[in-house]
């Protein structure tokens, strides 16, 4: 087992670990400059169309290892440029550098931060037309052609997909009914993680009362809250880095991101002993999306660089790599192949729908949110 | 550099130039070492040497003011302000994130942050003591080697280092299979996600601040004193408790302070080791900033949590500021 040929989960060390962040944040708090109001116009006017042409080394930022390297090297080969990389480790941090100023050439939101950027004029507008490959995505996913989080995605084209679910030991365990509940099992008890995230953990509550997963309804609240609440004596930790926890036993069961549990199937000594299961009240599911920031420097390289990651052999490359699939047509057997023991980490287009996905909410419902959330970490 | 230069026309500068009966004129003074010339006959400061002091302050001063003076202005203000769609922080008047800090939940997790810091300063100097007592006393000429094994391995990032200390509290770790080969433990037992494991990886992150200032303390002790200890028949332990540990208490308590401080804001440990119950201060305002990007609330707990340990170390300056007193009695 090489720790090179398995990339870690993307969301898991570096989340856990954001010590290292925490100087930067300081670093921006104290400089001053996240906090200047800043003229969205002030690099052009984000709709311009972008010329699809090299025009500088790409700025790259994104979760780390979430691309293949052999695909960055392909690239800059192939168009004699360097792909300058940097990663964040979550959305909100992702969102502190750009409001701090820094200004990349590509970035990766999910869909609900693709919304907030769209809607704050943040992002450049991409003309698929240009694109290449553009139709092998919007042409076999119509899901995308026009998703809720982005007007006919006209700032943004999707890049992967995934599910919330249920990992376990079935040597532990044993089989499991198919329901949030699962997570109460009595043979879990004290051995459960859930992923240290608020919108997947309040959604994992309101799922299994049939509420909203995006509720911020104070009644909603206050439900879910309880429902966790009750789930606290099994409960042995929050933590996101759900495939360690199952691998080094110190879980039997974890919330976990299906795209983790199909990057983990290659690290298990025994996968048989593991399973993943998506709960009959829903799953959350999101998606991962390629988005152009307005100050981007380099646009005409990240549109070659996005037509480039869509060419099937790179899409392929990629999949096995991280194990997230991806809504390009004609890469779904890949994906089937790679998750073989994990059938439930496929994401199909019945998967792909509105309420399943975490949206934005106003300021007072983020609040409330904010609130439950405290609770239920503090207990 | 001769005082008859000052321009003030000779008058003394401060007092401790007032009060000496004696003019310093050149050559003339009976204490200054032979030999030493001229210029270097004066015991207090001479204009030029104040205006050089007064222009080595400007960098530190400037540090201060800058990294610590103003950002600590800038978080309380931001306790009062709000966040815009995309997160971006907003300086206003709002009470709302002061009013939530009134939330129980928040209590709670701060008294506990309190108890694991007492707990861990407490543990720090139980075991910190022995090792900086044998080191500065008895190590001799390995003295320096010792100190850099201690000191060498918090050369790796402290992230990192926490990282691998929860693989060694992991269930089905080294230690715990250690602890079960011999008995001590059955298949239950855990130290990951509980009390004392949070406890045991603030120690471990953090005692070398203990280590260090009682090994200054010990090594600046006058060996003399242990022996006149002895001389006046005191046994070990007697000489120990009335010599060598009120002759450290300074140490100790720069130490106690310097772990303490960390320990109380800590996320880390509590993030890998503790669980759900184990919830510090430090990870409710990580999650602000790095998760809710909820700055202005972060802001506001950071100085709740200031607010907190500013007390405590008033009551700590008070009682240094009285043993000085009495020390010099």
């Amino acid at each position: 087992m090489s720790p090179e040929a398995l990339p870690p989960s993307r969301r898991s060390f570096l989340r856990t670990s954001t010590g290292a962040a925490l100087g930067l944040g300081l670093g921006a708090a104290t400089a001053g400059c996240g906090f200047l109001p800043e003229d969205p116009n002030a690099h052009g006017d984000p709709d311009d169309p972008i010329d699809v042409r090299v025009d500088g080394n790409l700025i790259y930022f994104n979760w780390a290892d979430f691309v293949d390297p052999a695909v960055f090297k392909g690239f800059e080969k192939e168009y004699g440029v360097k792909v300058i990389q940097s990663n964040f480790d979550s959305m909100e941090g992702m969102a502190a550098k750009l409001n701090a100023g820094n200004r990349y050439d590509l970035i990766f939101p999910t869909a609900k931060w693709a919304q907030r950027l769209t809607e704050g004029r943040r992002l450049r507008r991409i003309d698929h037309t240009r694109l290449k490959n553009a139709e092998s995505v919007f042409g076999a996913y119509d899901y995308f052609a026009d998703p809720w989080y982005d007007a006919r995605s006209a700032h943004t084209v999707p890049f992967t997909m995934y599910k919330t679910g249920i990992g376990w030991r079935k040597d532990r365990v044993g089989e499991l009914t198919g329901s949030w509940e699962d997570l109460w099992h009595r043979r879990a008890k004290g051995k459960v993680f859930v992923l240290d995230d608020r919108d997947e953990v309040l959604g994992l509550g309101a799922l299994k009362l049939g509420l909203d997963v995006s509720t911020a309804d104070e009644k909603d609240l206050d439900r879910i809250t309880d429902t966790l609440q009750s789930l606290r004596p099994h409960l042995r930790g929050f933590s996101s880095d759900s495939y360690n926890n199952l691998l080094n036993g110190n879980a039997v069961m974890t919330q976990a991101w299906s795209g983790d549990m199909a990057a983990m199937l290659g690290q298990a000594k025994d996968p048989s002993v593991l399973g993943f299961e998506v709960a009959k009240e829903g799953a959350p599911v999101n998606s991962d999306c390629y988005a152009i920031p307005s100050d981007a420097r380099h646009p005409g390289t990240a549109m070659l660089f996005i037509d480039y990651m869509l060419r099937p052999e790179n899409v392929k490359k990629n999949i096995e790599y991280i194990g997230y699939p991806m809504p390009v047509g004609g890469s779904e057997d890949t994906y089937a192949a790679l998750v073989e023991p994990f059938p439930q980490c496929l994401v199909g287009a019945d998967d792909l729908k509105d309420e399943l996905f975490f949206r934005n909410g106003s300021s007072k419902g983020e609040r409330a949110r904010d609130t439950a959330w405290t609770h239920v970490k503090a207990g | 550099m001769a005082q008859r230069t000052r321009p003030d026309g000779g008058k003394p500068l401060d007092r401790a130039d007032s009060g000496k009966p004696a003019p310093r004129t050149d050559g003339a003074e009976p204490l200054s070492r032979p030999g030493r010339g001229a210029s270097r006959s004066r015991p207090g400061p001479s204009a030029a040497g104040t205006r050089l002091w007064t222009w080595l302050m400007i960098p530190g001063t400037l540090w201060m003011t800058g990294f610590l003076i103003a950002s600590l202005v800038l978080v309380a203000a931001l306790a009062f302000g709000t966040t815009d769609p995309l997160g971006n922080p907003q300086f206003g008047l709002n009470f709302d994130n002061i009013a939530a800090m009134a939330d129980p939940a928040y209590r709670a997790v701060l008294l506990r942050s309190l108890g694991y810091a007492l707990l861990t300063c407490v543990i720090c100097l139980l075991v910190a003591y022995p090792v900086a007592y044998a080191i500065a006393l008895h190590g001799g000429r390995y003295k320096n080697l010792l100190i850099a094994a201690i000191v060498v391995p918090f050369f790796a990032n402290y992230l990192v280092r926490m990282y691998g200390w929860s693989v060694v509290l992991s269930d089905d770790g080294p230690l715990l299979r250690a602890l079960r080969a011999m008995g001590f433990a059955d298949g239950d037992t855990k130290i990951l996600q509980t009390g004392p494991g949070v406890v045991a990886g603030l120690v471990y992150g953090f005692i070398v601040f203990m280590i260090i200032p009682l090994y200054a303390a010990l090594e600046r002790m006058d060996v003399s004193l242990i022996e006149a200890g002895r001389d006046l028949y005191g046994g070990p332990l007697r000489t120990f408790f009335f010599v060598t540990l009120p002759a450290t208490r300074q140490g100790a308590a720069a130490g106690c302070v310097l772990v303490f401080l960390p320990a109380m804001g800590d996320f880390v440990s509590a993030q890998l080791m503790g669980g759900p119950d184990q919830i510090m201060i430090g990870n409710l305002i990580q999650d602000k900033f790095f998760q809710g990007q909820n700055w202005p609330l972060g802001s506001a707990l950071t100085m709740l949590m200031m607010a907190v340990l500013f007390v405590g170390m008033i009551g700590y300056l008070r009682r240094t500021r009285k043993d000085e007193a009495e020390a010099v009695r």
